[in-house]
């Protein structure tokens, strides 16, 4: 499935409602899925309020993707080169430092197995990996 | 998913600075910054203390932290604290993050928290 959005965060949240019509349809189980919510809250809102400053004329896309073991968020925008993935995870920093920034890329790594960055073409391209348990019963 | 925001002075009367704020739904990006524009009269005012009762809440995301981060900071500033209620286990997990910053505190349930009240209204009077 494959979202085309504008940069604004009530559209952040229309990529996130269709990820949960996504996994639901898919059987992924829902303590999953939220975590995945999550985790394409936090970037997306990256994308609007970081790379593209909530120019709502801006664009974004995300794409769904099930694959046999595993299911793939890969977010696409044409903003300023950024690797979230760079970011040092939070507990290396002072603990009185909770300013903006830097949470959400936390809480989208925990909810998630891989995600990887790349800059291609003019495009920052992040790909979130979540590995899926087959149900009971089945191997 | 939308946030209902429910915000009530304290009921018992006791502590006349003190809130209670019921969120039902999602604190998301979306509706964070809703919730932060209705606290933001009561937070110009006296008020120390809010308690946040999370029974309902089904969903939150860093930019609702973020809310609850300045908010008890500013509490914090005047001697009193954010408390949160009934944390579901999917909020629970997300709250790993700021649990541990001054002027956070969190309870089981209303019982938990009224122990706690009691105990330090207890030791408030006891040191004047």
């Amino acid at each position: 499935m494959k979202l085309e959005l504008r940069a604004t965060l009530e559209e952040v949240m229309r990529a996130v409602e269709a990820l949960r019509e996504f996994a639901s349809a898919q059987g992924v189980p829902e303590k999953t899925t939220l975590g995945l919510a999550l985790a394409l809250e936090e970037c997306a809102a990256n994308i609007v309020n970081h790379a593209y400053q909530r120019s709502a004329q801006q664009r974004f896309q995300v794409l769904l993707e099930r694959h046999d073991d595993s299911l793939l968020i890969e977010l696409r925008d044409r903003g300023p080169e950024f690797d979230p993935t760079a970011v040092p995870p939070r507990d290396q920093r002072a603990i009185d430092q909770d300013g903006p920034g830097g949470w959400g890329i936390d809480l989208a790594r925990r909810h998630v197995d891989e995600i990887r960055y790349r800059r291609e073409a003019g495009e920052n391209i992040l790909r979130l990996h979540k590995r899926l348990v087959a149900p009971a019963g089945r191997a | 998913m939308p946030l209902d925001i429910q915000i009530q002075k304290n009921p018992t009367g006791e502590n006349a600075a003190a809130l209670t704020v019921t969120l039902i739904g999602s604190l998301d990006t979306v509706t964070a910054p809703d919730l932060e524009r209705q606290l933001a009269p009561w937070l110009g005012g006296p008020v120390a203390d809010i308690v946040f009762d999370l029974a309902q809440l089904k969903f939150i995301s860093s930019a609702g932290l973020r809310v609850f981060s300045v908010t008890r900071k500013t509490l914090k500033e005047r001697g009193g604290q954010a408390s949160f209620l009934n944390l579901q286990p999917q909020i629970r997990e997300v709250f790993d993050i700021i649990k541990a910053l001054p002027g956070v505190a969190i309870f089981k349930d209303v019982a938990e928290l009224d122990r706690y009240l009691a105990a330090r209204q207890r030791s408030h009077r006891e040191a004047t």
